[in-house]
């Protein structure tokens, strides 16, 4: 029964960001803000260090001037299989769900920040502050979406509330999911004008997600995973940037 | 029976752990995994949402965007995946219209000034009242040319009733545009015959090469370039070549394989000289070579790279190797714009540059120019104009003389963005009536005497032209996704639609606009045009599902309704070269960029977009300028230093003519006699988000324009650098986050010279 097929189906959410195609535009950025219920960054925040992008934009330099290149390199929560964020809360608010999302439960979060330091990515952003909205502007808060308070934790969820509604409605219409369902796709996603930003069910052999990671990662092309060597095994992959005038000495911040 | 505490919690527990195990049974494996009982918050699903098709009205280029509606309340922009401009994808300033929907310093209902002009008085009256004053006051001008009405240059329905009104009133109308395209859109004409700006077909290309314009950013129709540039990239052809010819290091120019420098305003020079290589050496068009050459009466010689390499400052043999690549990898596309435009040559590099396009046979052609015909709509001809730096000059001086009597200003901000030389604000105190209609406050409306707010672009109904088109006939649908969030204050109070306010205006004063009574039906009648031509992407038998389909869709397009034109033949390239000119006492050269976000100021007043870092320095909310790193070592300037920004121009008024301050980033990718601001801030009035941040770089532009076109010369002006002593750390995201690992062996960014 296709309803129960829906149920038991083994997934694992994955991304693919080519490099090659990254423009560092910042759309993902913003996309990112609106669909979460991302507080403001204030000035003061920035400042401070303690600007809170679920997904950010890194930018490198290489060389000086003539001789100059700035390479971009999107960020955000690796939803790593071993995640090191994950066995250090002493209050399981950050747990590995069956759907392999590395997931925070907002209200057993007590803020210890302990996932924070243990991510090697730091993608994990503290609400050091009440997040403020003047009045209009909370209508335009995300209902799916909790505001968090001040003292929780937060990061990225691959818009775990899309893929809950994803899911519902497809167990509704008995429906599979499909592959590349922009009602699926993270706010980034379908925000990225370039397609730098692939989404989908790794399990899944058909999806783009896997059809990229066999033919880049497995059979050796362009693809890698960020800090490989730590082991965290990511469920994002990169594909490397090309450049034919490629220096081979590592891109320095 | 006597129960101890610890007997009770004994019980209950086994009690508990037994109906778990018994329950166990018939529960599927994924719901006895530890998660809380009543799953995430994520897992609640709160309500229906309903996704609207519109465009947005950002930026000029026009984007169709889907929005998502929950209970009467705007949620979330997407891209429309139908919209053939931008295909489902959209920018972080289409995002950020919520925010403008939603601000909190909406202006709520039509305002008169009390106090002194900008003295930021006001006092609300009813659209009656207020249009009632209008009416008078243009009925009491004594020449009809003393009403000017200021447009942002659109092709849309409202401003067709914009037009209407001022020539059947006989008024004059201008089109305003910060970082003014004229020069382009002149080029386009001359090199191509066409009326409006082209297509560049980047996704079916193999090379680009691009010269001063930061079209994955900010120039022309980024989200649609950035959307070709993806399969540019990696797409199912082989892997294109894109080369960024600049006198700054933008956003385009961080994603090209490669990024010449040159030396500011020689970026025509350096077009012509790749054109006499390709034409010397017979890798091109013979028929565009001769027509280009005047039939070889041009002597191209004189352009031969080794005799221009210093001028232009890259080497005679890269000019060489650089016109080989182009005229080998076809379809190749030059494209131009930015600040190669911007100078007091700007005409000439636009023409030597798109000029190119034609010697590599890459005009009307897939995978190079491709020409965007009319829309089948009879009011709507789209003709990209835009008023020019003369044209403000010379209304400038009208002002001062008393010449204008009415200034009424639509989308558009020229107390910001004109440079302050002009004097332009200061002749506005010579208008007696300045007239807003923005619905927030802005530089241009905190000196209007009346305010008429329109409705935000959600709340409103229109149909547009994008001015960037796809290369085929599209007609964008503009519906409201909301009703007016003023709606409660009644009909007399809140926000109006521009064009609705300005047809009862028309009636009152009894002028004729040969328009159809209402606004709905003149949508209606230009949908009615689309219908009765029984083809594109929405086709009906009845009128009313025509036009339900088309409000679903964002539009109709006919993705065969591609121009007829043939490529014209093109005129002779110019016979030398015109050397750009500068003005200003610095030694620097001053090239203001367009903002990511802020574009050139309109998105100051949203938070999110002051939150965007720039792609290249990560700075927010602030005006910052880019520096040379190794110069401002010299200059002992570090980042975060306070710097002043000197070019002997700007306001009479003090503050503009002692130049603005910034605060310097060094910048590894500047050259060392270029300094770059990011226009869109330091605005004097305008909203909590805006108001008192950061300088207005415009403010002190030398009032040099393009000797043929009189386009603003906005990189004609050389600036001196001076530090003032003071220190403020510049909001960043660099560094929020710690450049991890400090392995060396693990690089962040992996890169590889083959994609195979």
């Amino acid at each position: 029964m296709a309803e129960s097929a829906q149920a038991t189906q083994k997934r694992q959410w994955g991304m693919v960001i080519d490099l090659d195609k990254c423009i560092g535009c910042q759309a993902c950025v913003v996309a990112c803000q609106s669909e979460n219920n991302i507080p403001v960054n204030e000035e003061a925040h920035f400042n401070q260090r303690r600007a809170i992008q679920w997904i950010h934009i890194q930018r490198y330099w290489e060389g000086e001037w003539p001789h100059v290149k700035a390479r971009f390199i999107p960020v955000l929560c690796q939803h790593c299989d071993n995640a090191p964020c994950e066995p250090v809360c002493p209050v399981y608010a950050t747990y590995h769900n069956t759907e392999g999302l590395n997931v925070q439960v907002y209200n057993r979060c007590v803020g210890t920040r302990f996932c924070a330091n243990n991510c090697p990515y730091v993608v994990r952003f503290f609400n050091f502050w009440e997040p403020a909205y003047p009045n209009s502007l909370k209508n335009q808060l995300n209902p799916d979406v909790t505001v968090r308070s001040r003292g929780i934790m937060e990061k990225c969820t691959f818009c775990v509330q899309r893929i809950s509604r994803v899911r519902r409605q497809a167990k509704n219409d008995g429906t599979p999911i499909a592959d590349g369902d922009r009602a699926l796709n993270p706010a980034c996603v379908n925000a990225c004008p370039t397609d730098t930003l692939v989404f989908g069910d790794l399990e899944d052999p058909n999806s783009r997600v896997s059809k990229l990671r066999d033919k880049e990662l497995v059979e050796g092309g362009r693809g890698y995973h960020l800090y490989e060597h730590l082991g965290t095994s990511p469920n994002v992959i990169y594909l490397k940037k090309v450049d034919k005038h490629a220096v081979e000495e590592p891109a320095h911040a | 029976m006597k129960l101890t505490r610890r007997q009770f919690l004994g019980l209950v527990g086994g009690g508990g752990a037994a109906a778990v195990i018994f329950q166990a049974c018939g529960v599927p494996e994924a719901e006895l995994f530890v998660e809380s009982t009543n799953q995430i918050p994520e897992d609640l699903v709160s309500g229906l949402d309903n996704w609207y098709a519109t465009l947005c009205r950002q930026c000029p280029s026009t984007e169709g965007i889907v929005v998502r509606v929950m209970e009467g309340r705007a949620k979330k922009v997407e891209g429309n995946v139908d919209f053939p401009v931008n295909q489902g994808k959209h920018s972080a300033r289409c995002e950020a219209g919520l925010q403008a929907l939603y601000h909190p310093d909406r202006i709520a209902g039509p305002l008169v000034r009390t106090g002194e002009r900008g003295g930021g008085q006001w006092e609300e009256v009813s659209w009656p009242d207020a249009l009632g004053r209008l009416a008078q006051q243009l009925r009491g001008l004594r020449d009809p040319a003393a009403l000017v009405m200021v447009t942002s240059p659109e092709n849309s329905y409202s401003g067709l009733v914009a037009d209407r009104f001022v020539t059947r009133f006989g008024g004059q109308r201008l089109r305003y545009e910060t970082l003014e395209s004229t020069n382009v859109r002149r080029a386009v004409k001359l090199v191509y015959g066409q009326d409006r700006m082209p297509d560049f077909d980047i996704e079916n290309s193999a090379y680009i090469l691009s010269f001063g314009a930061d079209f994955l950013n900010t120039w022309g129709s980024p989200v649609r370039h950035a959307r070709g540039y993806g399969q540019f990239r990696q797409g199912d052809r082989e892997r294109g070549t894109h080369v960024h010819v600049d006198s700054r290091f933008s956003m385009t120019g961080a994603s090209a394989d490669e990024i010449f420098f040159v030396k500011p305003g020689r970026e025509g020079l350096l077009a012509l000289s790749i054109a006499s290589v390709i034409i010397e050496d017979g890798m091109g068009n013979t028929a565009a070579a001769d027509a280009l050459t005047d039939g070889g009466r041009i002597d191209m010689g004189r352009f031969a790279p080794d005799r221009v390499a210093d001028a232009v400052g890259v080497s005679a043999d890269r000019i060489h190797s650089l016109a080989h690549e182009f005229a080998e990898h076809r379809p190749g596309i030059a494209i131009g714009g930015g600040s190669a435009a911007a100078h007091t040559n700007g005409l000439f590099n636009m023409i030597a540059i798109y000029s190119l396009n034609h010697l590599v046979n890459a005009v009307g052609v897939p995978g190079g120019v491709m020409f965007n015909p009319q829309p089948p709509i009879r009011d709507l001809p789209a003709v990209s104009t835009v008023s020019s730096f003369a044209d403000w000059q010379k209304l400038a001086g009208q002002m001062r003389n008393g010449g204008v009597g009415v200034l009424m200003v639509r989308d558009a901000d020229p107390m910001y963005g004109l440079p302050g030389a002009t004097g332009f604000r200061d002749a506005s105190f010579n208008v007696p009536v300045i007239v807003s209609f923005s619905n927030r406050m802005d530089d241009t409306t905190a000196l209007a005497d009346i305010v008429l707010p329109e409705h935000s672009y959600l709340e409103d109904w229109d149909i547009a032209v994008p001015d960037h088109g796809p290369g085929y006939q599209t007609v964008g649908f503009q519906q409201p996704v909301i009703r007016p969030f003023f709606e409660s204050r009644g009909a007399h109070l809140g926000t109006r639609s521009f064009a609705d306010a300005i047809m009862t205006l028309a009636a009152d004063l009894g002028l004729d606009l040969g328009l159809p009574a209402t606004f709905a039906e003149m949508l209606q009648d230009g949908a009615a045009q689309l219908h009765g031509e029984g083809r594109g992407s929405v086709t009906a038998t009845d009128f009313r599902a025509f036009w339900n389909g088309a409000l679903q869709r964002g539009g109709w397009w006919d993705a065969n309704a591609r121009s007829a034109e043939a490529a014209v033949r093109p005129p002779a390239l110019p016979a030398q070269e015109e050397a750009p000119q500068f003005d200003g006492s610095g030694t620097f050269h001053l090239i203001p960029f367009a903002s990511a976000s802020l574009m050139d100021g309109r998105g100051a007043s949203l938070p999110w977009l002051q939150a965007t870092p720039d792609p290249i320095s990560s700075a927010t909310w602030r005006t910052w300028v880019e520096i040379n790193a190794k110069v401002a070592e010299e200059m002992d300037i570090r980042e975060g230093d306070l710097v002043r920004i000197v070019s002997s121009f700007g306001n009479p008024d003090a503050s503009s003519a002692e130049g603005i301050e910034a605060l310097a980033y060094p910048h590894p990718g500047v050259p060392p006699d270029v300094v770059c601001v990011p226009l869109g801030q330091g605005h004097r009035g305008g909203t909590r988000y805006e108001k008192g941040r950061g300088s207005n770089i415009m403010s002190i532009l030398a009032p040099r324009a393009d000797t043929q076109t009189g386009a603003l010369a906005w990189a004609a002006t050389r600036v001196s650098i001076q530090k003032t002593g003071g220190w403020v750390r510049l909001p960043k995201f660099e560094n929020t986050v710690p450049d991890f690992p400090r392995d060396e062996e693990q690089e962040v960014i992996k890169i590889t010279p083959t994609d195979t």
